[in-house]
């Protein structure tokens, strides 16, 4: 069990229970905070795999806006949560209960097929994973994808903006 | 190195977030979910990239940021608005698109 | 030439169109001008091809107007045959039904609708016309159900009298009985030989099938069986008697001269193929001898006047059946020609006395006419004595060439059937003439005062079918030679079935027919004018045709109509209507359960994704 094995195990129950947390938790704010908690694992995670840009970025758009964002409109509700408990649920729960069980049955069969697969013999070039490395491979072999993104990322601020407009 | 384990992680995640999206009725905790299952595809995406030896699985995944936080966003505004027309957060309450 | 065929053929049909559209425009003098000219030129169509043919030397010949059905296995043009069998049947059809339009134009002239009546007569000698010239079996099946259509057209003519119009109804439904067997018949004609021309046939069943082969036998007792409805032959008589209800003309017409003898014509036309089967033969034989005597035995005790005759023509169709089942065919052609003459004379004469005592058929209230009708009583007289077979008169010679030929084929049994209706015969008709006309008058003295004798419109055409009853018999007899008529039909074969002997007074059964004739009409004579008050009330089976009508309403029509109660009260309500309603009730339940997927719900959308996934996953992966 080498350091890197061990770091891995740990993180790998860390974020399990986080994760559990998220989907357990009575109120939403404690489901944003374990949200967090995954987030940042899940960035450790990241460095251990040599993948630091992308570590930073998850901390930085993850951690930083979109939980933010989460936790204004949880805010803005928080008188309503309670109230859910209060009322009867609309979908079967047998349907809900055997889909669940469905999936969790094939996730298990197919991780049965992925058992050892192993890594690649450690021939990582130089400046796997760092800034430099994935900015060139971002602005030269992927642009078109990457400027389609930012299209995209206008087109939902924009309407998101206007979805979140009061009427007047 | 074994990846064996972190493709367990990634699945169990992804498990949790399903299952998430099934049993929890609030909206918001309903969206946590599937931000949940989008990290867990982007740690298959950072493990296997590793094993290849190629940034095309980074590549992916900063892509994958981007459009998880736009999304994020409009979600957001969708969720705001139906609670100011429906006053609940409940999502089994949002059923007006029935047949 | 064609020209001819044609002409004649279409112009009564030209007649029954113009008298349809025109119906409101003409008055009635034109209409039965119109309708009388038809059938006049129709006549002299028909007589000038038979000029040419017999100076010309022609042979039998068909004519094709268009290919009606060019399907490979039916071969059904619209042919026309020309040939002595078909010319000779047309002359009668449109010389007789001549004159029975001149006498209609008197007969119906009270009535109001008197173009319908002449539109539907001109339709009807068309259909019959159709029939006859048929060279192809699917043809002469549209003339044979035309025919039944006109038939029950004109019985129903008074159709609000509940009783012709129930008569009508039975004509036709007995009739179409006899057209399943015929359509039967014509479908396996067109499997065996895969046409329906009658003349390619005749030549090949000859040489495709072995004498008596069972096929052939089916086939020709199917159309047998059709014969049998439309001739009103055992069982399927029982039409005819009620088809009196209809104008007496019309009965002259149809019922006695021309639709009941299609029966005749189709056995006679076919004649090749039923020489095959023998069997067949003989059951047509039997059936005629059967119904002549039953028909006979009927008659006799009849209480009204145009039933007599009608009970006669079921007998004297039987004998022309008879005739046929021993192969004698040419007996039965010259037999249907003065039967013709002579039944339409008897008919038409009746009408007379029925017309001018407005209505009446019932003897029980006739007797005594005789001074009334003092042209009208010679005709029927005339009439009378000539059916009964009394030399030298036409029907005479007929029935005497049945009967000898039945004697000398070695069929002694058929032979007094035929002898023993003959007697009948001559019984029943001097018994209604009796009735009619002599003797004391049962009306009140005021209602005989006003009884005149008829028009001269209806007395002209009568006296010249008097004159062919007593003169036809030359047609089909000759001293020593070959008769007229024999050698005309002798080219298409149809002969008789032994060489008649040379002089006919010298066999015995010549003047045993005479002599049973005589003693037939002297009897009634007798018993009708010295005893007519003591023995007038006629047995009650015979009235009521041994109650035969009585046992197929309660043998086939009560249980039809208690079935068809149950189908549509019980049956069709709750089997098809319910499994319409089934189909409804399955499409609205399973929409209404797919319904309920779509619910709006966002988790269960979500857990149907993830059962899609699952699905991807498992099929992915094995």
């Amino acid at each position: 069990m080498t350091i890197a094995n061990a770091t891995q195990w740990i993180l790998a129950i860390v974020l399990i229970f986080s994760s559990l947390g998220i989907v357990l938790a009575r109120k939403p704010v404690h489901a944003c905070l374990s949200f967090l908690l995954t987030l940042l694992s899940l960035a450790v995670l990241y460095l251990q795999l040599s993948a630091p840009f992308i570590a930073v970025m998850q901390v930085l758009v993850y951690a930083g806006a979109i939980l933010v964002i989460f936790m204004f409109v949880i805010v803005l509700f928080q008188d309503a949560h309670a109230q859910i408990d209060k009322v009867q649920a609309n979908s079967a729960p047998l349907f809900l209960t055997f889909a669940a069980g469905a999936f969790l049955a094939s996730l298990g069969f197919l991780g049965s097929r992925l058992i050892g697969i192993e890594a690649s013999k450690d021939k990582l070039f130089e400046g796997y994973g760092s800034v430099e490395a994935l900015g060139k491979a971002l602005y030269v072999d992927f642009f078109f994808p990457f400027e389609a993104v930012v299209l995209l990322f206008l087109i939902a601020v924009i309407g998101a903006l206007y979805i979140g407009k009061k009427e007047i | 190195m074994d990846l064996s384990l972190i493709i367990f992680v990634s699945m169990a995640m992804f498990a949790i977030g399903i299952i998430g999206v099934l049993v929890r009725r609030n909206a918001l905790i309903f969206f946590l979910s599937i931000e949940l299952m989008l990290n867990a595809g982007n740690l298959l995406f950072v493990a296997f990239s590793r094993q290849w030896g190629n940034q095309i699985g980074l590549v992916w995944v900063f892509f994958v940021l981007v459009v998880a936080a736009a999304e994020a966003a409009v979600g957001l505004a969708i969720i705001i608005n139906l609670f100011r027309s429906k006053q609940v957060v409940d999502v089994d309450q949002y059923n007006l698109l029935r047949g | 030439m064609e020209y001819a065929v044609w002409l004649g053929l279409f112009l009564p049909l030209a007649g029954f169109l113009i008298l349809t559209v025109s119906s409101h425009y003409i008055g009635r003098r034109l209409t039965g001008w119109i309708a009388c000219f038809t059938i006049l030129m129709a006549f002299i169509c028909f007589a000038s091809l038979l000029l040419i043919y017999t100076h010309a030397d022609m042979t039998p010949q068909s004519f094709t107007l268009y290919n009606w059905i060019p399907v490979d296995k039916i071969q059904a043009g619209f042919t026309v045959r020309l040939d002595p069998l078909s010319l000779v049947m047309t002359l009668i059809i449109t010389g007789v039904g001549f004159l029975i339009h001149v006498y209609s134009n008197g007969y119906m002239e009270h009535e109001e609708d008197f173009v319908r009546y002449f539109a539907f007569l001109n339709f009807f000698v068309f259909c019959m016309l159709l029939l006859v010239l048929a060279g192809n079996l699917l043809l002469l099946f549209v003339g044979w159900e035309g025919v039944g259509l006109a038939s029950y057209l004109l019985i129903g003519y008074w159709y609000h009298r509940p009783a012709a119009a129930q008569a009508a109804t039975k004509a036709f439904v007995v009739n179409r009985i006899g057209d399943l067997g015929f359509l039967l018949g014509l479908l396996l004609t067109f499997h065996l030989f895969g046409t329906g021309d009658i003349a390619e046939i005749s030549d090949r069943a000859g040489k495709e099938f072995a004498m008596g082969a069972p096929v052939l036998g089916l086939l020709t007792l199917l159309l047998f069986i059709g014969a049998v409805g439309k001739s009103a032959q055992l069982p399927l008589y029982t039409w005819l008697p009620d088809a009196m209800e209809g104008p007496t003309p019309v009965s002259a017409l149809i019922h006695a001269a021309t639709m009941v003898t299609a029966g005749v014509y189709l056995v006679v036309r076919m004649h090749p193929v039923f020489m095959l089967t023998p069997s067949t033969l003989h059951l047509v034989g039997a059936v005629g001898g059967v119904t002549s005597l039953f028909a006979a035995l009927c008659a006799v005790g009849q209480t009204d006047l145009k039933r007599v005759l009608a009970y006669s023509t079921v007998s004297q169709l039987g004998l022309m059946f008879l005739a046929c089942g021993i192969g004698a065919f040419y007996a039965a052609m010259f037999h249907l020609t003065t039967h013709a003459f002579v039944k339409a004379l008897l008919f038409l004469s009746a009408g007379n006395v029925v017309h001018m005592m407005h209505g009446t058929t019932d003897m029980g209230k006739m007797g005594g006419l005789s001074k009334v009708f003092p042209k009208t009583h010679w005709l029927f007289l005339t009439g009378v004595l000539a059916m009964s077979g009394i030399p030298p008169l036409a029907a005479f010679f007929s029935k005497d060439l049945i009967l000898e030929q039945e004697y000398l084929a070695g069929f002694e049994v058929l032979f007094f059937i035929a002898l023993a209706a003959s007697l009948l015969t001559g019984f029943y008709l001097t018994r209604a003439y009796c009735l009619a006309f002599t003797g004391k008058s049962r009306l009140e003295d005021h209602v005989l005062k006003a009884v005149k004798e008829a028009p001269p419109v209806m007395l002209i055409p009568v006296s010249i079918l008097a004159f062919l009853s007593i003169a036809g018999g030359l047609l089909g007899f000759a001293f020593g030679k070959t008769p007229i008529l024999e050698g005309f039909l002798a080219e298409v074969g149809v002969t008789l079935a032994e060489k008649e002997p040379s002089n006919i007074f010298l066999s015995p059964e010549t003047w045993l027919s005479i002599l049973i004739a005589v003693i037939g009409v002297g009897t009634a004579a007798l018993i009708y004018t010295q005893w007519a008050d003591r023995l007038r009330q006629p047995f009650a089976f015979l009235t009521r045709s041994f109650y035969v009508n009585e046992l197929y309403w309660k043998g086939i029509v009560v249980p039809l109509k208690a079935l068809s109660r149950f189908i549509a009260n019980f049956f069709e309500p709750k089997v098809f209507d319910g499994s319409i309603q089934a189909v409804t009730y399955t499409a609205q339940g399973v929409s209404r359960r797919l319904q309920e997927v779509q619910s709006g719900q966002i988790r269960s959308y979500v857990a149907w994704m993830v059962v899609g996934t699952v699905i991807l996953i498992v099929y992915l992966v094995i």
